[in-house]
């Protein structure tokens, strides 16, 4: 096999790679699935919940 | 050693302020530097006949100060501080973390010894620094990793934050870039031949050039953007999802991108259409990443009108988004043929520098202060809208300054008479230059006003006692 051909694999593997990810991100798994990650930098702060639940209602 | 009352996690903050209070003098050096370098562009009696105090001895100077002193120390102080933070756990090897706080400042140490007497190799652009020093980067820069992996691999959260991950990219790719480009042939202790030669080494230079912009320069400060901005604005990002898409899509493309730098040379063709089809592709995950950012603050603009932290922090992205959407247009190789060699490249590399990398340091900077030393906020809000406006003006006259001056150059340089002989002389596009490098070198000045502004701010917020400065009312 040439340079060229493994090049070619190389870009759809990668092509492959990006795609299955946009479908992984929005088709299989669900907007909350993110939200305990999306509050990660507030998990450590001594804050009441229900003011972070306010705060991450707007998207 | 200090501590946090947060979940009760006793992180170490001693590093993480070491590298702060770094980046605070580093930067006045570096900027002050660049004011001295266009004061010399303006009078040129100001390098006084005096080889070490040449314009082209203290260029390399400048770059690595900015880049490596004053960035990197604020990527080493908020990765630490941000890893900690998100992953609820001390770092992990603390002794190694203090080497590389201590390895690093001996590598600033070293680059200002060492450049001003011309020792380092000019042809590697922010790659100039000699191979002994070279060799102390890479030991701490692989310290680094091991600090900051090893506290990933020890974390009590389930999930990696995304600012991590952003991090983890810009440390695992600084590595790589590094150690392959500076592969050399030692002759003596103070000079050393790249293994490269030709076009083979123009290329790896431009790949690690170019990387350096898009994996230190940008996905380390993204990484600083993911965390403070949120936290910032006390909500979390607009969307999780488009973070993971931002950051797969950026490191695939960004790589690929170098040979843009070499377009029109001995570099193949197909190379460089290669290098401009991937600059090009490259606006899209770098506006994804910057919507992002700015609509974390959907539903709380408002805020923007008191905080001026904030107000740093989403300029800084406005100049990101400027900046990412200049770079592909001045990639494409038309465009190259009149951008590339002017002023309008190094106005480009400032909106860049000044305007994105500065700003979101500057904001991370000061939202981290207050926190590391046991304070509520800043010890004046008022300074730092001060500052944020001198910043911003001296910014702005900066680049606005090149893009006129550099534009003209180019169109100076191609224009031709009736018969194909240059209507313009090099002196004459000087000569036409010559203001806007007085308006670049005020801009210049507004810039290190400010960076003084900041350093009195912070000196004063660090010797307040414990605890006395109070939060603002309407906390953010």
């Amino acid at each position: 096999m040439d340079i060229a051909t493994l090049h070619s694999i190389f870009t759809v593997l990668v092509f492959v790679g990006f795609i299955g990810l946009v479908v992984w991100l929005f088709v299989l798994k669900r907007k909350p699935d993110f939200d305990e990650q999306a509050n990660l930098p507030f998990a450590d702060d001594q804050k009441p919940k229900q003011q972070q639940k306010q705060e991450s209602d707007h998207e | 050693m200090s501590q946090t009352k947060s979940l009760n996690v006793d992180y170490n903050y001693t590093v993480v302020r070491l590298f702060a209070v770094t980046t605070v003098l580093w930067g006045i050096v570096g900027m002050g530097l660049g004011v001295l370098l266009a004061a010399q562009l303006y009078w040129p009696a100001l390098n006084f006949d005096t080889a070490w105090f040449t314009y082209s001895r203290l260029r390399p100077l400048h770059t690595n100060a900015v880049i490596f002193a004053f960035g990197t120390s604020a990527l080493f102080a908020t990765s630490y501080y941000v890893v900690q933070r998100t992953c609820q756990v001390r770092l992990f090897a603390e002794k190694l973390a203090m080497f590389t706080f201590i390895g690093w400042q001996a590598v600033i140490i070293a680059a200002i010894i060492t450049l001003p007497q011309g020792i380092g190799n000019s042809s590697k652009e922010y790659a100039e620094l000699e191979w002994p020093i070279d060799i102390l980067i890479a030991l701490v820069w692989i310290s680094y990793a091991v600090v900051f992996f090893g506290t990933l691999v020890k974390r009590k959260t389930s999930h990696i934050y995304v600012a991590n991950w952003f991090y983890g990219g810009f440390i695992i790719t600084v590595a790589a870039l590094h150690i392959v480009n500076s592969m050399a042939v030692p002759v003596s202790l103070t000079k050393s031949y790249s293994v490269y030669a030709g076009a083979v080494d123009a290329m790896v230079q431009w790949w690690y050039g170019h990387n350096a912009v898009g994996f230190l320069l940008t996905a380390g400060f993204l990484g600083m953007m993911y965390y403070f901005v949120p936290k910032q604005a006390g909500r979390p990002v607009y969307s999780y999802r488009l973070s993971v898409v931002h950051f797969w899509a950026l490191i695939a493309l960004y790589i690929w991108a170098g040979s843009h730098h070499l377009h029109y040379t001995a570099l193949p063709d197909w190379t460089q259409s290669v290098g401009m089809v991937m600059s090009v592709i490259l606006f899209v995950p770098s506006w994804g990443g910057m919507i992002n950012g700015i609509m974390t603050l959907s539903g709380a603009w408002h805020k923007l009108k008191t905080d001026p932290i904030l107000r740093f922090l989403i300029v800084s992205l406005s100049f990101y988004g400027m900046s990412t959407f200049e770079g592909p247009m001045m990639a494409i190789k038309s465009v190259n043929a009149l951008s590339h060699y002017t002023d309008w490249t190094v106005g480009h590399v400032h909106s860049g520098a000044l305007g994105w990398v500065a700003m979101v340091s500057i904001g991370a900077i000061y939202h981290l202060i207050p926190n590391i030393y046991n304070q509520g906020r800043m010890y004046s809000i008022k300074l730092i809208n001060t500052h944020f406006w001198l910043h911003t003006i001296g910014v702005v006259l900066y680049i606005v300054a090149m893009w006129i001056s550099g534009i003209m150059q180019g169109m100076m340089w191609r224009a031709v008479n009736t018969d194909g002989t240059l209507t313009y002389s090099f002196v004459q596009s000087l000569e036409a230059s010559y203001p806007f490098y007085l308006m670049r070198f005020i801009g210049g000045c507004f810039v290190v006003a400010g960076m003084l502004v900041m350093a009195y701010n912070v000196v004063k917020t660090i010797r307040a006692n414990d605890g006395a400065l109070e939060p603002v009312a309407e906390a953010a």
